[in-house]
Order: C-alpha cells, then sequence, then structure tokens
C-alpha cells in the first residue's frame, strides 16, 4: 500500500479516472478471448487479482469487512459515473450497482461490448478475496448487479457463473 | 472491477502478462491491435479523415481528461507535443510500479501504426521520467525534427535542466513503431546555455 491509512491500494493525483480507459479494459478482455479463448482470459483476470492487487489481499485481511466496504466506497468514488451503494453487514459486505460505469460508458459511445465482460467481476476480485480468507458472489450483469463479499467457510455454495449475465450491447 | 482510477498500473501489468506469455511479438500486436485498432478507435476516426485539425482534437480532449501537463503546437505540417508531467509514467513512478521493462514505449506502440494509416511520420524522444516530445509531420515531408525550442519556445521539454536523466533517451526518427527506436546514442541534448541554436 501506497499510503497505510488508504482503503485504495494505488492513489492518483486527479479524483476521478479517465473514463476513456473503459475502452481499453474491454478492448483487452476481446484481443485475449479471440485469440486464447475464454480460459485464458479468465486466467489473466485471476492473475491481475493475484499479483497486481495483491496489496489489496493483504490490506482486506487486515482490515476485515470494513476494510472491504472501504475499498469499494473509495473505488466507485475514483471512478467517473455509476451509481452504487456499498452495504456494510455483519457478516457480509454488499456491493448495489445499479448503474456500472465502465457499461455505462462503453454504451455511451456505442462500443462492441465482450459478451462475458461481467464475469471480470468475479475472477478478479475472487482472486483479491481469497488469499484474505473472503470470496465473492456475482448475481446480475449487463449494467446492474450485486456483489456479496463474505468469509469463505460462510459460502453456500461456489459461484453460478450462470448467475452472470452476458453483456449485450 | 478493473477500474479507470488506476488503469495505467494494470495496464504496466498487463504488458509484462503479455510479454511472459508470448513475448515482446505479443506486446506489439496487442498495442497494434486491442488498443490502435480497437481501444483507441475514437482517435483514428478523429486523425485519419482530419489530419493534424483531428490530432488536436482527439489530444485536447484526452490529455485534459488525463489531467496531463503538456503543450501543444499544431501548424498546417506539424504537430508537436512536449509533455512535461505525464499521468501516465508518474502514476506509476508515484505508485513505485515498475512490471514492464519499458512502459513508455506503448505510445509508440499504438499510435505509430495510427499514424502509419493515416500518412504520418514521427519524431520521438522519451526520458523514462516523465516527459517526451512528438513531432509529427505528413510521411511525405522530409523535415528534421525542430532545435530545442525551434517550434514550442520555451515549452520544449528538452530545455528542461532535468531532460537527460541516467536512464538515457529513448530515440524515434521518422518512426511508425516501438520497434523503430534508435540504437542508445546521444540524445538531442540541450545547449549549455540554454538557448535555442
Amino acid at each position: 500500500m501506497t499510503d497505510p491509512q488508504s482503503p485504495l491500494p494505488y492513489r492518483d493525483t486527479k479524483p476521478v479516472g479517465a473514463a476513456d480507459f473503459y475502452f481499453a479494459i474491454n478492448a483487452t478482455f476481446r484481443f485475449l478471448l479471440e485469440r486464447f479463448g475464454l480460459d485464458a482470459l479468465r486466467r489473466y483476470w485471476t492473475d491481475l487479482g493475484t499479483q497486481y492487487y495483491a496489496p489489496l489481499s493483504i490490506a482486506w485481511k487486515e482490515r476485515d469487512l470494513p476494510g472491504i466496504a472501504a475499498y469499494w466506497r473509495a473505488f466507485f468514488a475514483a471512478e467517473p459515473g455509476g451509481q452504487v451503494e456499498v452495504h456494510e453487514r455483519d457478516q457480509e459486505v454488499v456491493v448495489a450497482v445499479a448503474v456500472c460505469p465502465a457499461l455505462e460508458h462503453l454504451r455511451t459511445d456505442q462500443r462492441e461490448i465482450v459478451p462475458c465482460f461481467c464475469q471480470h467481476c468475479y475472477y478478479v476480485s475472487e482472486a483479491i478475496a481469497a488469499p484474505a480468507g473472503f470470496t465473492v458472489r456475482v448475481s446480475g450483469g449487463g449494467g446492474s448487479c450485486r456483489q456479496t463479499f463474505m468469509r469463505r467457510e460462510q459460502a453456500a455454495a461456489p459461484q453460478d457463473l450462470n448467475e452472470i449475465r452476458e453483456v449485450t450491447c | 472491477m478493473l477500474g479507470v482510477y488506476d488503469f495505467c498500473g494494470h495496464y504496466d501489468w498487463t504488458f509484462e502478462w503479455l510479454r511472459r506469455t508470448g513475448g515482446e511479438a505479443l506486446v506489439r500486436t496487442y498495442w497494434e491491435q486491442a488498443i490502435a485498432q480497437d481501444s483507441q478507435r475514437h482517435a483514428a476516426a478523429l486523425i485519419v479523415p482530419q489530419g493534424i485539425a483531428g490530432m488536436r482534437a482527439y489530444w485536447d480532449h484526452t490529455l485534459d481528461h488525463e489531467a496531463a501537463g503538456y503543450h501543444c503546437v499544431a501548424t498546417d505540417t506539424v504537430y508537436r507535443i512536449d509533455m512535461f508531467a505525464c499521468p501516465s509514467q508518474g502514476f506509476l513512478v508515484s505508485n513505485g510500479l515498475h512490471h514492464y521493462h519499458d512502459y513508455c514505449d506503448h505510445c509508440m506502440g499504438w499510435v505509430g501504426p495510427l499514424m502509419r494509416t493515416a500518412g504520418f511520420v514521427i519524431d520521438h524522444e522519451h526520458n523514462h521520467a516523465g516527459r517526451c516530445w512528438w513531432e509529427i509531420r505528413p510521411a511525405a515531408d522530409t523535415t528534421p525534427p525542430s532545435q530545442p525550442g525551434g517550434l514550442a519556445g520555451e515549452h520544449d521539454v528538452r530545455l528542461l535542466s532535468d531532460w537527460l536523466q541516467p536512464g538515457g533517451l529513448d530515440i524515434y526518427q521518422r518512426a511508425n513503431g516501438p520497434d523503430d527506436k534508435q540504437p542508445a546514442a546521444a540524445g538531442s541534448v540541450p545547449p549549455a546555455n540554454g538557448e535555442t541554436p
């Protein structure tokens, strides 16, 4: 963590990121999907969560569920657009995405969105959460979803990928 | 969710993931296909039909949104950018991130092929410390790059006292891709007295 007081693992000088970078995220997914297939794309997402976001796993382990809630509040405050509420409860943190900032921007610019775009939220977050002793379940997708973070031992069943909708443009 | 607030961090990490997966060739293919042709199609839509006017429209929007420290000069025959505070490299440095061996090459990796398509060539240098300059001219124009201060005046990054860094400059002349980099040598050293030669 560059700033031990911040819930974000990395910090920028500008308060909100540049929305056009969502174009590159979507294009990166398409490049890997078309060239290497879905398994490789999922491996990229998992590696990203495990390696690039390793400092976040450490923070979540140290700060427990309040740290997870604080991260997502700070994260969405630094994303351009979107409508998101983060609910912190005794045994879980629920990230309720009413309007996904990424899909909103991609649609506004009439970009072709990879159908499995929303799966990255599960794979990246799970790779961050697992080393910290947590897991995530994602339901919905395509512009609005619900992401629930809980302790691994409290998860009733594995993530059902059918619960994550494919994106239609 | 992958965000854009720390995009430059996972972008840099992705270059190294690609290099480990498929070598430098895959990184270059990614810059050209995923970034130049897909992600940045809005840049191509402006620059290919409009040339220098399209460059102004694209970079005025993009560099403002990225909160860059920069200065641009446009004439009928050349478009020049002096970047004195690159927000992208600045993010990596301030967060202690350094996954890929030369993050700065990604700009030539996508801008170069786009300019080839649009009929332009690029003179460019970067110092790996958040500063660089670009001069983009029609491919048929053989005018050499300007001397320090000659086009951008006092905004020319080559006039800054810390332009030359221990790591050296990466130099491109009439380039259209990251592999057009010149062998490491003397760069465009600013005159000792700071005056325009």
